[in-house]
């Protein structure tokens, strides 16, 4: 199982998909999902997959993850062949100096963010806006002309790498560990008779407002939504009320905003299935897409399963493995015993 | 050449531990005619290459092993480690990257609190490495410790690429670009001998060429560096400082040396005689391992043949290779020029 997901993990954050321009990753989830599903197909940049025929009392359960990532819109060319940006999600701007990034043309063309080395220091370092990084592609304004337009996406160019105790690393785990809890949930689920139909959905835009997922539910138009989604891993130094703990198991959202049916159905399937869980409370709404989703056409119930992840909006995000694992152990529990709301 | 620059820029080399490189130019050396070597107590390799002619003047060419990193200091209960840099690194060119640890090079990343919970001061205040910690997955100190120990040395990750323009990125271009030049020398069949130093420590005070220069005992040298070019964009200009394609750097002063006046000339005319690009620096700035050589015993007259090199001691460092190029031509007719001087 380890192997396989770390390769699954590893298929899934290679390809880019900075919020807007998700089709390479959206490519690649349709086709993980086709052998999975009666149907997929993508619609307005959403992956949609379905399996089990929709019939009155049975309720229709749509499973959620983003495709998107975070990452910078090409805003200019300058006369010295820089490439301006501006950014696409939120961005932790203490880390540009020196960062490997990519920018997604009618090729791809490696870059390098500038930055000041100490040597030239003068004591008005700051951390550098959007608006005053550039990014250094070795090519002249004429050459970058030619593949390179305004619009154009760019992401963090970092490997995919396995670490110690079956931790893995790598950019846009967020939210493409989600994606591959939700394929293992499929996998498991492939040849049970369910009493539910369910929707899966990989959307677009998440990073920017939950835009992919606000369209994609209301014509999916689910009576349950599950945002799985990641969130914030205790790490050195952090605070305990804040965070998850890796390799603690998913974490079952319980929030004003998500309906408490869901919340407990999941925690009871948890807990009837062995499967390591923790409590995340949040008392509003829950920055993920079940806050679009719980008030799709006249109200969807509504419940995030999340998934631990240390250094969230870097280019090194970190998680556990097993936690991915048990998500997918825990969304195929649910799927089992679900019931309407 | 470039096989050469590629694999050592690769190589894993913080100051103090300089193994990687000198065992690679080693099994190089062992290749090329007319040389023989020793390694000096504090690890730097001194290479007597013969030429066609011996030479009349005492002649040292060196360049640096080491390269800048962190070290860590500190395991802590839940597995993270502290780390301090070793060389001028700024906490900004290693949060949120991947890094390698120790011998075994044991993965890791450099993690920093997310941004959704810094305060809005916190995101606008330059990282500090006291607030960073080194995470290689571990469940607690007692694993991490199994793994690694207080001492190993963190290098960032090694990933040798090709951008446009004739130019690559890497980390540790400083100065593995020197190694490489002086390798091709070495190769070479120079028109007299001279004395190759692949020098230790230089990130951490120029202590390397410190011992080297004494052992040596030369009576002209030149150092084959990696500076830093500032031509990013908006700079006009002498902010610039030097210019990537502008071919090899000689400067006249830096915060360590106040080079040969004789020598800079020298440069200067080769270069236009021979129809190389070359460029000085525009700004009074950094230092190398001539603040250390030029001084040794009763001086040693010195030089300093740098590449142009963008986001120096970053994991990212940007060189044009048209440039080394002509670092090598400028070098060999220098060393040339020096031995037929009076």
């Amino acid at each position: 199982m380890t192997v396989y997901l770390t390769e699954l993990l590893e298929q899934l954050t290679c390809p880019p998909g900075v919020s807007g321009n998700e089709t390479p990753i959206a490519q690649k989830a349709k086709s993980l999902l086709v052998p999975l599903c009666d149907s997929v197909e993508i619609s307005q940049g959403n992956v949609i997959g379905t399996l089990g025929k929709r019939k009155a009392g049975k309720p229709h359960v749509l499973l959620d993850a983003h495709m998107d990532q975070i990452g910078f819109l090409v805003t200019a060319i300058t006369e010295d062949g820089f490439v301006r940006v501006g950014n696409t999600g939120g961005l932790d701007l203490r880390l540009m100096p020196a960062q490997r990034v990519m920018l997604h043309g009618t090729k791809d063309i490696p870059g390098v963010i500038c930055c000041v080395p100490p040597h030239l220091h003068n004591g008005t370092e700051h951390v550098f806006s959007i608006t005053e990084l550039a990014i250094d592609t070795g090519y002249t304004k004429e050459q970058l002309k030619q593949w390179i337009a305004p619009g154009d996406s760019v992401s963090f160019d970092t490997p995919f790498h396995t670490l110690t105790d079956g931790k893995v690393t790598g950019p846009s785990l967020d939210d493409r560990c989600g994606m591959a809890a939700i394929l293992l949930a499929m996998k498991q689920v492939q040849n049970e008779t369910l009493p539910c139909s369910v929707s899966l959905l990989f959307s677009t835009q998440e990073e920017l407002g939950e835009r992919g997922a606000t369209i994609a539910a209301y014509t999916i138009d689910p009576d349950i939504a599950l945002a799985v989604d990641v969130t914030f891993a205790l790490g050195h130094g952090d605070n305990p009320v804040k965070c998850g703990k890796l390799g603690g198991g998913p974490m079952i959202g319980i929030s004003p905003s998500l309906s408490p049916a869901v919340s407990n159905l999941l925690i009871t399937a948890a807990k009837e299935e062995s499967i390591p869980w923790q409590p995340e409370v949040m008392s509003g709404i829950t920055g993920t897409n079940a806050d679009c989703f719980s008030v799709t056409r006249g109200g969807v119930c509504a419940g995030t399963v999340s998934i631990p992840l240390r250094y969230m909006h870097t280019p090194s995000e970190l998680i556990q493995l097993s936690d991915v694992e048990q998500t997918g152990q825990l969304l195929a529990a649910y799927l089992r015993r679900c019931v309407s709301c | 050449m470039l096989k050469h620059f590629e694999t050592l820029c690769g190589l894993c080399a913080v100051s103090g531990d300089e193994t990687a490189v000198r065992d690679y130019i080693i099994d190089v050396l062992k290749e090329i005619p007319s040389v023989s070597w020793q390694i000096d107590p504090l690890g730097s390799l001194i290479v007597q290459k013969k030429g066609k002619n011996p030479a009349p003047h005492k002649l040292m060419i060196s360049a640096h092993m080491d390269e800048v990193g962190m070290i860590i200091t500190y395991v802590n209960s839940d597995g993270t480690l502290c780390v301090s840099p070793v060389g001028g690194v700024d906490a900004s060119v290693v949060i949120g990257r991947q890094v390698l640890v120790g011998k075994d090079h044991i993965h890791g990343v450099i993690g920093t609190k997310p941004v959704h919970l810094l305060s809005q001061e916190e995101k606008e205040s330059l990282p500090k490495f006291s607030k960073l910690v080194l995470d290689i997955g571990a469940k607690n100190g007692e694993d991490a410790k199994k793994l690694v120990f207080p001492g190993d040395r963190v290098y960032f990750l090694p990933d040798f690429r090709m951008m446009g323009g004739n130019r690559v990125c890497s980390k540790a271009i400083d100065d593995r670009a020197g190694c490489a030049i002086l390798l091709k020398l070495l190769e070479q069949t120079p028109p007299y001998d001279f004395t190759a130093a692949f020098l230790v420590q230089e990130e951490i005070g120029l202590r390397g060429a410190k011992a080297a220069a004494y052992s040596i005992d030369p009576d002209f040298a030149i150092v084959l560096e990696a500076t830093t070019a500032a031509d990013l964009a908006g700079a006009e200009g002498d902010e610039k400082v030097c210019t990537l394609g502008g071919g090899p750097v000689v400067s006249f002063m830096d915060r360590s040396t106040m080079y040969d006046r004789e020598l800079y000339t020298m440069a200067f005319d080769l270069c236009r005689k021979h129809d190389i690009p070359c460029q000085t620096k525009s700004r009074i700035a950094g230092g190398n391992d001539s603040g250390a050589i030029h001084v040794s015993r009763n001086g040693v007259r010195t030089l300093a043949i740098s590449l142009p090199c963008r986001y120096l001691h970053t994991p990212s460092s940007v060189a044009d290779l048209t440039d080394l190029e002509a670092c090598v031509r400028l070098t060999s007719l220098l060393a040339e020029q020096i031995m037929e001087k009076e």
